[in-house]
Order: C-alpha cells, then structure tokens, then sequence
C-alpha cells in the first residue's frame, strides 16, 4: 500500500484531533473534576496514535500511546490528576503536533520526546503503585491490549458499526476464555458492544462457543476478521454492516474533504476567466454584434456565479484561528506571570481561507504583545487600582467587504514619551514634537529596526515586530490601525479583504501611467477644482464636507511626467478606518474586477504598491495601497 | 527469535519442560520464578519479552501476579499455563492483563503457537 497518498490526510486530520485536545486540556484544566474533556482527550490521542502506525510513524504513535496509557489511567480512576500532568499533556501535545509535521519530512522526533515518554510513564507508574485500592480486580483495571497497528484513521463518530458473530473451534480448550481474547483483542479496533453473551457467561465450562458483539469502528471488515482470529482457535467469523446504521452512513457521504491546493487551484481558475470574460465583455461592447453583446452578458453573469461559489467554498470561520489562543494565552500568562482572562467574540465570522492563513502568525505576535509588554503583572495591577486579572479581547467583526480583527487589552498602554524621545533621537520626528497621535505611533513602531522592546517594556529581549505585522497585513491589501490610551490599555485593529484572489477595483489614469485601487477603500470621488483646498498642518486639504481631507497628487508622488496639473481633475477619497485622503489623478477609467498576482517589489521601489494585476487588455498595472497613502 | 522469557510455576518438573521447549525453539529463558510475588520481582528486574505464568502457585497467585505486573508495564506479555476446568480463572486472568493463555497438558506445538501470536 502506498501510504504516501494519505500523508496530506494524515497531517490534516492529526493537527484537527491536536487541535481538539489543546481544547479540551484547557477545559479540563479548569475543571479537573470533569470526565467528557478526558474521555474526549482519550479518544483523540488514541485515534492519532492509531493513524501514526499505520503510517509507520513509529516514534510519534509510541509518544501518543504512553500520553494515553496516562489518559487512561486517570479515566479509570487509577490515577488521580494533579497540576503536573497538566503540565505534561500539554508538552505532549506540543510534540505531537511538532512529530506529526517533522514525520511526513522523513523526520523523528526531537530529542525532548525521549524525555517526555519517560515522564509519562513515570506518572503512570507512581500512580500504579499508590493505586486505588478498593478497584483494583474490577473490570476497570484491566490493562487494554494495544495493537495500534490495526487501528484506522477514523473520526469517532461518524465510524460505521459493524455486527459480528465469531465461534471458537468445537476441540479447542477452555472456550470462552478464547472468546474472551478474541473480544479483548478486537476491543483495541473500536468501540465494542453488546456483547452476548455476557463476559459473566464466557466462565461456563458450559459455553458453547458462540459470541456476538457490535462493533463501531474505521477498519475494514477484513482487518476486524483478522485480530479476531489472532486470538488463536477460531473457527468461524461473520461479519456485517449493522442494518440501522445505514442511512447514518449515507448521510456522512454528504460531505467530502478536498485538498485545499485543489480550491487554489480551482479560485486561480475562476480569476483567469474574470480576466478573460473582462476582455469579452470589452470586445463585446466594441462590436455592433448584438448577439455578441447577448452571450458576453451571458458569460458574465455565468463567471460572477463561479466565483462566488468557489470563494464561498473557501470561506472558514476565524474561529479556526481563534481556537489556538486559548492555549497560547495560558501559557504566555503562566511563562510572564501574568493573569490573563481572554475573551473571543465572532469566531463565526467568515474569511477566504488564503486571508485567514495569513492573519495568524501576526494575531500571534499582537496577542504576545499585549501580554508581555500590555498587561501589568498582578500586583502592579492592583497597586492601578485594577483587577489583579488582566483583560484580552479577542474579536472579529464584518465591515462591508473586509473583515476587522481586533486585539485589545487592558493593559499600561504604550509609553509615548519613551517612543517619541527615541523616535526623535532617531531622527524620525521633528525635534519640536510635543506628542504623537495613534497613527503616527503606530508608523514609527512599523519601522523596521525601531528598536521598541527597551523602551515599551524593558521586560522582554525581542522586538514586538509591529512591523512584520503591518508587512503581513499590507502585502494582503489590508491595513493596521492602532489605539492606545495609557493606563487603559492598546487596541490594534487589523482590516483584511474577505477574500485575496479578486478584487472589485478602480482604475486611474496618471500621465501614461495606469493604475488600480481597491474599491474597498475608495469611500466617493469628487472633482478637484470645485473643492476648497484649505491647509492641515503643512499638507494641501481639500475640504469635503466641512471636513478638511489631505491631498496626495499621484504624479508628485510617483515621479510621473506628462501628467495634467491644471484645472478640473477627478479625486477619489481613500478611506480605511478613521483616516483618508484624497488622492488626485488625470481620468477616472472605470471599475474592473482584478486577480492579484503575487508582488515581489524590486529593491528601492517606493512601498505605494500592494500589489500587481493583469487589466482586461493584457497590459500589467500595480495595485495602489490605500493604507499607504493615508 | 532470541526473545527473553521468565517462567513462573512452583512446579520445576513444568519450569523444566517449558523452558525446554521454548530453548528448543530458540529463545532465551533468561529467569525461573516459584511464586507470584518472585514473578513480579524478577519482571521488574529482568524485563522479559515474555512470562508464563502457572496460576496456582503459593504466596502470591499468578491471577495477582498478572495484575501487579500489567500495573507495571501495561504492555508487559503474560501467558497464562492453566489446567483443564480453570476456564473462570483464565477468564479473570485476561481481564486482569494476560495476553494469550495454553492448557496442560502441553504440546510444544500448541505452547509455540502461543508464544507466536503473543509475541506478535
């Protein structure tokens, strides 16, 4: 069998069940009295450690067995959990999840693994020997016979069942201890029930070595017949899909699991035919052929509808990146000694996969952050006249066609007088600057290089690394905004598109130059010469609706000759959160839907571009970046 | 082939005969024990691949012995040697840990076998 095949399905299933017990650790560790989290974590670890030997990741399911045998034991009483364990599950998962990704490089385990294993059996055993002892004999204790070899990558619940009738051979000895073992050996295969006759009966010198069972489980009837007759002296084995499970099963077969490079695939398609139909509908209206006309309409409208089908395929619910904070808190709060209460809100809101890939390595760096260097330590707290417990928000809101993600605590705030006397030692504001508003606090921490972690905190070694954020975000077409109010805490708002791959846009003229803008943030556009300009601070504004907005001139700002810089010009205001600008441009050349091609920006190259794009014609254009210009 | 073994029962006459006949088949019986409590103690110190193990022996039963061993090392490979009519006491030996189980009087062959699928 080539196992090569299943290894995508292998990783993605295994980080789901990891997933789970990262959860399901924490909920238990609230509540260690619970029983569902750790016969969830039972069946998680015991289902990972199935599909790892069945790929033949030995090390990995060796590791997933001795964490289970601990699980096990605590779920049978035999071991009564303390803060330790906690602490050792979690490493185990860390591992499992780090295995799981080194095995399909052809890689063991790390060497902290072979430490890890020998922890687990030592709390397994400590506990053995000062086991409870009024259940030891009972049916609990029995150690379970472990052939993981045999077990089946299978999601618990959705396993089908499977009725099975076995018979011992008529001239093997002692009968019903064989059924027993057959039943202890299948047992490791799955869930195992009604057994009849009971396991009470099987000690008749009497029985007549028949026993049936049903069992739910993902191996195939044929490795179910074979454990069964490993157990030695078996005669016969019948074995059948349980009758009332039938309809379960077909209902399961509703959904399928696809690889998400397939989806990339088939959304990189979909903006290829936006393109081509953009360039149709061109040609169409160009031609005095009214049926010409009729079937690029047609075609349009066919085009709209598969790409919002294939986007709504790839639509994931933040959640799936929100999940992992809960553990990231914990253990960020317990290393900086912090008290940490996280709170997530519109984890069901809903992002292209790409996006929300994207937005998690810098919704990890905001979240250390503001744990390192936002939240006070307790008594520093309380000494503010604060609750010794941190706050930490974590929330996601929809914003016509982009999704806000918000990461706020209630920490110190940012220390604007450290940051504004480096940033001027640092020559990056005038000398005379008596404060810095948000925005321009957050350009200076976006610089790369400004060094922030001494003088934000003084606590930790690394940067915050606001600037990969702010990177990560850009190169996305999205924005970062920042607020922050000593004593009471900083709030970073990460705007992204709800989807990367087509983008509803307008293109403008500049000189001979064209260019596009995501109409995301284009809020209007005006006419240039029937505005006021007014002065703000020492930037031309022009005043729109009493309210004074800066002017960018795109030709100053690119370096474009040949542009018009007389009379009435059209000026789209860019807005994204609070701020705009009005950026002044030679033509208006309508709207366009554009695919965004991966941008590279050659060295020196001012940092207005987001990115680039094919226009309808089969001339390039680069994407001009609103955060940028505002 | 070359797996360790530890053989338990207070009788020699049966420690003898089924250390013979694993020898004979080419594996090690690396200790011999006469009671229960002499099989948990020299599986802690030996760490045999394999135990038989009589279920009837003074001090300490092999039904206990299984169970204090399996607290051990729950992966530990226990065969129980049982006597026709101890159909209940093989029983409780499984659910107690045991892997695999033969009855005297003994085949080599039959012995073997066992051996095999527990071994694996």
């Amino acid at each position: 069998m080539d196992l090569a095949k299943y290894a995508a399905l292998f990783v993605s299933e295994s980080r789901e069940h990891l997933q789970a017990c990262n959860q399901l650790l924490l909920a238990w560790e609230r509540d260690p009295e619970a029983t569902a989290p750790v016969d969830g974590l039972f069946r998680a670890v015991h289902s990972l450690k199935g599909m790892a030997a069945t790929m033949g990741f030995a090390p990995l399911a060796e590791l997933a067995h001795r964490a289970e045998n601990l699980l096990d034991a605590v779920r049978s009483g035999r071991v009564s959990v303390k803060p330790e364990h906690f602490e050792l599950l979690f490493r185990s998962v860390d591992e499992l999840e780090d295995g799981v990704a080194r095995a399909t490089t052809g890689k063991g385990l790390r060497a902290e693994a072979a430490s890890l294993v020998k922890a687990l059996d030592a709390a397994v055993k400590k506990a053995g020997k000062a086991g409870v002892a009024g259940k030891a004999g009972g049916p609990d204790e029995t150690a379970k016979p472990v052939t993981a070899k045999a077990e089946k990558p299978a999601a618990k619940d959705e396993r089908p069942s499977l009725d099975v009738k076995i018979t011992v051979r008529t001239d093997a000895l002692l009968r019903g201890a064989r059924a027993l073992l057959a039943l202890r050996k299948v047992e490791a295969l799955g869930a195992v029930s009604r057994v009849t006759p009971q396991v009470s009966e099987l000690e008749r010198e009497d029985f007549d070595g028949k026993l049936a069972f049903r069992i739910r489980t993902g191996a195939a009837p044929s490795e179910v017949d074979a454990v069964i007759r490993s157990a030695g002296d078996i005669a016969g084995v019948a074995i059948d899909l349980a009758s009332d499970e039938a309809t379960v099963d077909a209902n399961a077969m509703r959904q399928i699991r696809i690889d998400l490079s397939r989806l990339d695939a088939l959304m990189k398609l979909a903006g290829e035919l936006v393109v081509a139909r953009n360039r149709l509908v061109e040609l169409a209206r160009a031609s005095t052929d009214p049926e010409l006309g009729q079937v690029g309409e047609r075609i349009s409208r066919l085009v709209g509808a598969v790409q919002s089908e294939v986007l709504e395929a790839r639509l994931t619910p933040v959640r799936e990146v929100f999940d992992r904070f809960p553990r990231v808190v914990r253990d960020l709060a317990r290393d900086l000694g912090r008290q940490v209460r996280l709170e997530v809100e519109g984890g069901d809101i809903e992002l292209d996969r790409a996006v929300l890939d994207e937005v998690a390595d810098p919704l990890v760096h905001l979240v250390r952050n503001a744990i390192d260097h936002g939240i006070e330590p307790p008594r520093e707290r309380v000494k503010a006249g604060k609750t010794a417990e941190g706050r930490l928000r974590l929330s996601a809101s929809r914003e016509r066609n982009s999704v806000a993600i918000r990461v706020a605590d209630d920490g110190r705030g940012i220390d604007r007088a450290k940051i504004l006397a480096k940033a001027k030692a640092d020559g990056l504001v005038d000398a005379t600057a008596e404060s810095l508003a948000d925005d321009q606090l957050l350009r200076i921490l976006s610089r790369s290089g400004f060094s922030t972690a001494a003088v934000v905190s003084g606590v930790s070694g690394r940067g915050v690394g606001v600037d990969v954020v702010m990177t990560r975000i850009r190169q996305l077409g999205g924005a970062v905004e920042l607020v922050s109010e000593p004593g009471q805490g900083t709030a970073f708002v990460l705007r992204v598109p709800l989807t990367l791959a087509i983008v509803r846009s307008l293109l403008v003229q500049v000189g001979a130059e064209r260019y596009v803008v995501p109409l995301n943030y284009v809020s209007e556009t005006i006419e240039f010469s029937a505005t006021p300009i007014t002065a703000l601070g020492d930037r031309e504004a022009l005043v729109i609706r009493e309210q004074p907005v800066p002017t960018v001139h795109l030709h100053r700002l690119l370096n474009i000759a040949g542009a018009t810089t007389t009379g009435r010009r059209p000026v789209l205001v860019v807005q994204v959160g609070e701020r705009r600008s009005a950026l002044v441009v030679d033509a208006l050349l309508g709207q366009q839907e554009i695919v965004v091609e991966p941008f590279d920006a050659p060295r020196g190259m001012p940092g207005w571009f987001s990115g680039a794009t094919i226009l309808a014609d089969g001339a390039p254009a680069l994407i001009l970046d609103a955060a940028a210009l505002v | 082939m070359g797996h360790t073994v530890l053989v338990c029962d207070d009788a020699i006459f049966m420690r003898t005969m089924i250390a013979d006949i694993l020898a004979a088949a080419g594996y090690e019986v690396i200790g011999e024990a006469e009671t229960g409590a002499q099989a948990v103690q020299k599986y802690r110190e030996l760490k045999p691949d394999l135990v038989t193990m009589d279920i009837v022996m003074p001090d300490m039963g092999g039904i206990d012995a299984v169970r204090e061993i399996c607290k051990d090392d729950p992966d530990a490979k226990v065969l129980m040697c049982s006597a026709m009519g101890q159909q209940a006491l093989v029983v409780e030996a499984i659910q107690a840990g045991a892997k695999d189980f033969v009855v005297k009087p003994f085949q080599p062959s039959r012995v073997l076998e066992a051996v095999q699928r527990v071994l694996g």
